[in-house]
């Protein structure tokens, strides 16, 4: 069979699923980049030629900065959290100890919950007039009179970035077992012999192995949280005081609840820019880890 | 320059004994083999000297102090595992110096070191690389090296030679013996290949089933294996055994009217079931000894020497010949044993009898 007819023929092949592809996501992309030209409406029709008028204006506009910011405080600090706990949380259950094939079953089980789950319940948790956080810190002596964790700016972010670590850190945790599990034995035997104290051996010995697998952690992990929208919609809808608006928030106010089809289309774009620039960058990042971990 | 005390060591996982009593004495500068079939055991007694793993009972004494309970690193070993085990991210020159350098050594003195042994093991031109970039025969002096750099008071090796190709592991055991002449060191080392037991060890001691079957001499456990099993396990062809009865004035082996008159085989009762041992390599063409007589079925010429399989009666023998002899299936052949040559074992308990 010829080169050609094979090429020909994959092509083929894949025929149905492109076009749907491009009926799906090729067109709304096209139609997207179109509005954030124009000063479209949600309701009603076409909207007119602006020019590069929606994108100036949202560079000038205070929200978007504010929400860039509050994207990037949210995306770095949960994703640090996340990997922190995840690498420790994964350490402990390599060790041998009785009950540990129970907890590892257990570990997934945030992950596992849907994200409107994860949200509704840390909501309860966090609730002014009956959350279990007002009660445990009350009862201790740390807490004076009941707070609205998440109606008050200074503190509901910090109250969403735990909880989505909550939700979230298990991955990592799961990602570095599976990793900790390939380090051979012989080498963590080798560093006990050769005098290697918990710190060097986990610097020499485990990190060789854990550093690809976690790469690939820490960039599915940073572009879904400067996505995040789910569990900030259902816990807070960027409140209070916009302090939790992130930009997925933004677009969504912008286009929806605004109805300003046009701006939020480039509002929009930016966002899937800001996202292709870290997944192109990452995975730059990632080929160069694999390549010296080998 | 250390002595080695093993002492009822025992060893279970869960409701299984893996060790079932282990007694050695090393003295200094012994070059100890391990020796025996897969899952005997040979790694999990060399983990508990080497305190990466926990006897269940027993004693370990180096120099006559006890290091059961001790940690890995405060026992003075140094030990070469057959997957190398070097850092994957770390250079030739501080996978060698790793040891020195989790020990405070300076950098001066541990460079000095790390070179000098490098040296001794011809890699000094690899010093900058890293594991992924060596070969297998590399890799496997660079594990060598970290273990010699820390001049330990024993070492232990596990299978060290067993990933690398039949001629590189020719080679490196005649270095790993340079060295221990060199260096005098205490040894113990796991392997299941019977050609480095008997050209390294200074004893060997062959284990079955958690058990020491034959601690003894090279020279020994060839010449005078205590049990059936040492006698299969070392030498290649391995022993015929021939099933055989004791009878008066010698023992007949069985489906033929041959008597063997073995000497030191004074009160075993006539009828006693027996087996006789007789290596390949003792059987002669002609000579002084026993004559035995036998029907060629295939002659192989392995290029040193023509191996024969032959009938006698109803058993079976394989005998090594000068590869000049001329023999061809079918031919009726004679051939002698010297006296001295025959292995005598009880064919109940296995144990030698003479
Ligand atoms: N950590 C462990 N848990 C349970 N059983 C074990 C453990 N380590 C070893 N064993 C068992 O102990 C027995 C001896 O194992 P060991 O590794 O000492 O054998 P070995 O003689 O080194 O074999 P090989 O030549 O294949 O390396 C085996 O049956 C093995 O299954
Ligand atoms: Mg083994």
């Amino acid at each position: 069979m010829s080169s050609t007819w094979m090429t020909t023929r994959a092509w083929l092949l894949m025929l149905p699923l492109l076009v749907i592809m491009l009926a799906v996501i090729g067109w709304p992309m096209v139609d997207t980049v179109r509005l954030s030209f124009t000063d479209a409406k949600l309701i009603g029709s076409g909207g007119a030629f602006v020019g590069f008028d929606n994108y100036l204006k949202m560079l000038s506009n205070n929200n978007f900065q504010r929400a860039l910011y509050a994207t990037t405080w949210f995306a770095v600090v949960s994703v640090t959290a996340e990997m922190v706990i995840g690498v420790l949380a994964a350490l402990l259950l390599n060790q041998r100890f009785y009950g540990r094939t129970v907890l590892r079953a257990l570990l997934i089980l945030p992950w596992a919950l849907p994200t409107v789950v994860n949200a509704t319940l840390w909501r309860l948790i966090y609730n002014p007039e009956y959350g279990a956080l007002n009660a445990a810190l009350t009862q201790v002596g740390l807490l004076d009179s009941y707070r609205s964790w998440l109606g008050e700016p200074g503190t509901a972010m910090t109250a969403l970035i735990i909880a989505d670590c909550w939700k979230n850190f298990p991955l990592v945790a799961l990602i570095a077992l599976a990793a900790l599990q390939a380090v051979p034995r012989d080498i963590t035997s080798a560093s006990l012999v050769d005098g290697a104290g918990p710190f060097a051996r986990f610097r020499f010995v485990i990190l060789p192995y854990l550093a690809g697998p976690l790469m690939v952690a820490l960039v599915l992990r940073t572009i879904e949280a400067f996505k995040v929208f789910d569990i900030i919609w259902v816990m807070t809808r960027g409140g209070p005081a916009n302090s939790t608006r992130t930009l997925s928030i933004l677009v969504y106010q912008e286009a929806f609840s605004f109805q300003r089809a046009g701006s939020g289309a480039s509002l929009a774009l930016v966002v899937t820019l800001i996202v292709t620039v870290l997944a192109i960058g990452y995975g730059m990042l990632v080929r160069r880890t694999a390549g010296s971990a080998a | 320059m250390s002595t080695l005390t093993i002492d009822a060591i025992r060893k279970s996982y869960g409701a299984v004994e893996t060790l079932k009593g282990i007694d050695i004495a090393l003295e200094s500068g012994e070059f100890l083999v391990l020796l025996g079939a897969s899952g005997c055991g040979k790694s999990t007694l060399l983990n508990i000297i080497a305190g990466l793993a926990e006897p269940t009972s027993g004693d370990i004494r180096i120099d006559d102090r006890s290091i059961v309970g001790v940690h890995p690193k405060d026992r003075d070993i140094a030990m070469v595992f057959q997957s190398y085990a070097l850092y994957p991210n770390l250079t030739v020159h501080r996978n060698i110096g790793f040891g020195l350098e989790m020990r405070k050594v300076d950098r001066a003195e541990r460079d000095r070191a790390v070179r000098e042994t490098a040296k001794l093991l011809q890699i000094e031109n690899l010093l900058e690389r890293k594991p992924g970039q060596l070969s297998g025969g590399q890799r496997q002096r660079v594990a060598i090296g970290r273990a010699l750099v820390r001049n330990p008071k024993i070492f232990l090796f596990d299978e060290p030679l067993s990933n690398l190709d039949a001629k590189l592991r020719m080679e490196m055991r005649t270095e790993l013996k340079r060295l221990h002449q060199m260096t005098r060191t205490t040894v113990v080392y796991v392997t299941h290949d019977q050609i480095e037991a008997m050209t390294l060890a200074t004893r060997i001691a062959v284990m079955r089933g958690g058990r020491i079957e034959q601690l003894d001499t090279p020279e020994n456990i060839y010449n005078r294996p205590a049990t059936l099993y040492v006698a299969t396990f070392v030498g290649a062809p391995p022993m015929n055994l021939l099933a055989a009865t004791a009878g008066e004035g010698g023992l007949r082996i069985d489906g033929t009217d041959i008597i063997v008159p073995v000497p030191d085989l004074d009160g075993i009762a006539p009828g006693r079931r027996l087996v006789l041992g007789i290596r390949p390599e003792a059987i002669e063409r002609s000579g002084a000894g026993v004559p035995l007589t036998a029907r060629c079925e295939v002659a192989e010429l392995t290029g040193p020497e023509l191996v024969v399989t032959a009938a006698m009666g109803s058993q079976r023998l394989v005998a090594a010949l000068p590869a000049t002899t001329r023999i061809a299936a079918g031919d009726e052949i004679a051939l002698a044993v010297a006296p001295a040559a025959f292995h005598v074992f009880d064919a109940e308990t296995e144990q030698r009898l003479n």
